[in-house]
C-alpha cells in the first residue's frame, strides 16, 4: 500500500492497526511496569511486587487504578493550551511510529519504501513534547529539564542516525521489510555480527533518547524533582509515563529489525520472533538502568560529541568504502 | 590521544564488571524476609537495635550490673533513661526507660562503665499506647533470667557467666563491622 493511492479498505486498515497500537502500547506499559519493578527488585535481591495479586502481578493494574483516580492539579500561571497539549503531544506520534515497523512477514500496518525516515522524522515529536511540558508549566526544575532533555535529544540522534545509516548503506534500502529481508534466520547472519560498532553506538544512543538511567538527566529526580514533567499529576504523568515505554518498545523494535533479524529467527518466521528480541533488549535496558549511576551532564554530551559521533561517522565511512569497492 | 582510547576502553570494561555483577545478584537467592508468614533468622538480628535491656549480672544473673552512677542519664539526649538509687549497696531501685523517645544513639550502651546495658533484639515490639513504651528494665530483666538462665547453678565460676552475658554485645560489635 502506497500512500500516494490510499483506499478505503486501506484506511480502515489503518484504523484497525492504530487501534492494535494503542492495545500494544497499554498492555505494554503494564507489562514493563511490573518487569522493571521485578528486574530492579532481583537486582537488589528483594522480590518486587508481592503481595497485590499472585506474585504482585496485578500491582501495575491497581497503580494506574490510582493514577485514573488522582487530582489533576494545575499550577498558577501555567500556559494552559501547552500544558494540557503537551502529554497529548508526547502520546499520539509515537503511535504513528509503529505503523512501519514491520513485525511479521505480512504484519505491517504501513508499508512505506522509507519507513526509518518516517520513524526519525517523527521521533523529534517526542522532544517537542518535553519541551512544552517544561516550558508550560512555568517551573524551573520543568524548564531546565526541557533545556536539558532538548540539548541531550538533539545530540544523541546524531550518532543515532548514522548508525542506522550504516545498516541502510550496506543493505541498500530504507524499507525496514527489506532491511529484514536481508538478513538470514540464524544469529550469525544477522547485522549485529557485520555492523557491531554500529549495534553498540545504537544502543548507547537508544538508552539516552529515551531518557532512561543512565542518561534520564531530563527527570533527574536528585536535582530537577522530576524535570519536565514535574507539574504533572494524574492522568497527564499517565501519559508521559505511557510515551516513555511506548518509546521504549519502538527504539527496541527497530533495534530488532536493524541488528537482531526482526521477525526471522531459527525455527518458524514471525511476529512473535519481533517480539521476544525486542523485550530481550527492553530487558537489557532495565539491567543497564539498575546497574549504572547516572551520568553528569558535561560527561553526557562529552560521550556523544566526544566518541559516539566520531566512531559513527568512522563507522558509517568504513561501510561506504566496503559497499562501494568490495560489494555487499 | 593512546592513553585517552586506553582509558575509555577500561572505563567500558568496568562496565562490564558492573553488569555482571548485577546480573549475578539478579539470579542470587533473596534477602525479603515476608513478615507475617516468616519471621528473620535469630541470626540475622545480631546487630539489630531494639530497645535497650539491662545485660545479665556477674554472679546472679538476675541482678543488675548497674552501679547508679548516672551517666547513661546525663548522655542521653533524649532523656530516656531514670535511675534511682537504692538502698543495697550501689544498685539501683528504679531503672525506667522511655522507649518512645530513644533514638537508638548508642550513647548510653557506650558511656556505661559496668556494662550494664546493651540493646535488645526484640523486633516485632508492637504496643497500642506511649505507655507501655516506657518500660521498667529491673522487672524486664528478672523476667527474662526466669524465663532463660543461662547458668545452671549460682556456683559456677564467675568468668562463665562473664563469658555468657558478653556474648551478645561481641556478636553485635563483630556483625557491625560488617
Ligand atoms: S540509645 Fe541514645 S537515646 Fe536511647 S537511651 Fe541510649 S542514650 Fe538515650
Ligand atoms: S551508666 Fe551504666 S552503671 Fe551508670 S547508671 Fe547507667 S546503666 Fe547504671
Amino acid at each position: 500500500m502506497e500512500l500516494s493511492n490510499i483506499s478505503i479498505s486501506g484506511l480502515i486498515i489503518l484504523v484497525i492497526a492504530c487501534l492494535l497500537v494503542i492495545a500494544l502500547m497499554v498492555v505494554n506499559a503494564i507489562v514493563m511496569v511490573y518487569a522493571e519493578r521485578k528486574g530492579a527488585g532481583f537486582i537488589q535481591r528483594r522480590p518486587g511486587p508481592y503481595e497485590v495479586g499472585p506474585w504482585g502481578t496485578l500491582q501495575p493494574v491497581v497503580d494506574s487504578m490510582k493514577l485514573l483516580g488522582k487530582q489533576i492539579f494545575v499550577p498558577s500561571n501555567v500556559d494552559f493550551f501547552l500544558f494540557f497539549a503537551a502529554p497529548v503531544l508526547a502520546f499520539f506520534p509515537v503511535l504513528l511510529l509503529f505503523l512501519p515497523i514491520p513485525f511479521g512477514p505480512f504484519l505491517t500496518a504501513l508499508k512505506v519504501p522509507d519507513g526509518i525516515v518516517l520513524i526519525l522524522a517523527f521521533a523529534g515529536f517526542g522532544l517537542l513534547a518535553n519541551l512544552l511540558a517544561g516550558y508550560a508549566s512555568n517551573n524551573k526544575y520543568g524548564v531546565l529539564g526541557a533545556g536539558r532533555a532538548v540539548s541531550q535529544g538533539v545530540a544523541y540522534e546524531i550518532p543515532m542516525i548514522l548508525a542506522l545509516l550504516a545498516v541502510v548503506f550496506q543493505t541498500g534500502s530504507m524499507n525496514l521489510s527489506e532491511i529484514v529481508e536481508a538478513q538470514g534466520r540464524w544469529p550469525w547472519s544477522w547485522n549485529i555480527l557485520c555492523q557491531p560498532l554500529a549495534f553498540f553506538i545504537y544502543l548507547v544512543t537508544l538508552v539516552a533518547e529515551t531518557n532512561r538511567a543512565p542518561f534520564d538527566l531530563p527527570e533527574g529526580e536528585s536535582e530537577l524533582t522530576a524535570g519536565f514533567h514535574t507539574e504533572y499529576s494524574g492522568m497527564g504523568f499517565a501519559l508521559f509515563f505511557l510515551a516513555e515505554y511506548a518509546n521504549m518498545l519502538l527504539v527496541s523494535f527497530v533495534c530488532a529489525t536493524f541488528f537482531l533479524g526482526g521477525y526471522k529467527g531459527p525455527v518458524l518466521d514471525g511476529f512473535w520472533w519481533t517480539f521476544i528480541k525486542a523485550y530481550l533488549v527492553m530487558m537489557f535496558i532495565v539491567w543497564i538502568r539498575w546497574t549504572f549511576p547516572r551520568v553528569r551532564f558535561d560527561q553526557l554530551l562529552n560521550i556523544n560529541w566526544k566518541w559516539l559521533l566520531p566512531l559513527s561517522i568512522l563507522n558509517l565511512w568504513i561501510t561506504a568504502v566496503v559497499v562501494n569497492f568490495i560489494g555487499k | 590521544m593512546i592513553t585517552a582510547i586506553w582509558d575509555q576502553l577500561k572505563g567500558l570494561y568496568s562496565l562490564i564488571v558492573g553488569m555482571i555483577v548485577t546480573g549475578r545478584y539478579f539470579f542470587a537467592p533473596q534477602k525479603t524476609v515476608h513478615y507475617p508468614r516468616k519471621v528473620v533468622d535469630p541470626e540475622d538480628l545480631a546487630a539489630y537495635r531494639g530497645p535497650l535491656e539491662l545485660t545479665r549480672g556477674k554472679d546472679d544473673e538476675s541482678r543488675t550490673r548497674c552501679i547508679s552512677c548516672q551517666m547513661c542519664a546525663k548522655g542521653c539526649p533524649g532523656n530516656c533513661i531514670k535511675v534511682v538509687k537504692g538502698t543495697e549497696g550501689k544498685l539501683p531501685s528504679t531503672w525506667v526507660y522511655d522507649f518512645s523517645l530513644c533514638c537508638l544513639c548508642g550513647a548510653c550502651v557506650e558511656v556505661c562503665p559496668a556494662s550494664a546495658i546493651d540493646f535488645s533484639h526484640r523486633l516485632y515490639l508492637v504496643v497500642t499506647s506511649r505507655e507501655e513504651l516506657v518500660m521498667d528494665l529491673l522487672a524486664d530483666l528478672k523476667e527474662r533470667v526466669a524465663a532463660n538462665p543461662l547458668k545452671p547453678a549460682p556456683d559456677v565460676p564467675a568468668a562463665a557467666g562473664q563469658k555468657a552475658a558478653d556474648a551478645p554485645s561481641a556478636g553485635a560489635a563483630k556483625n557491625g563491622e560488617v
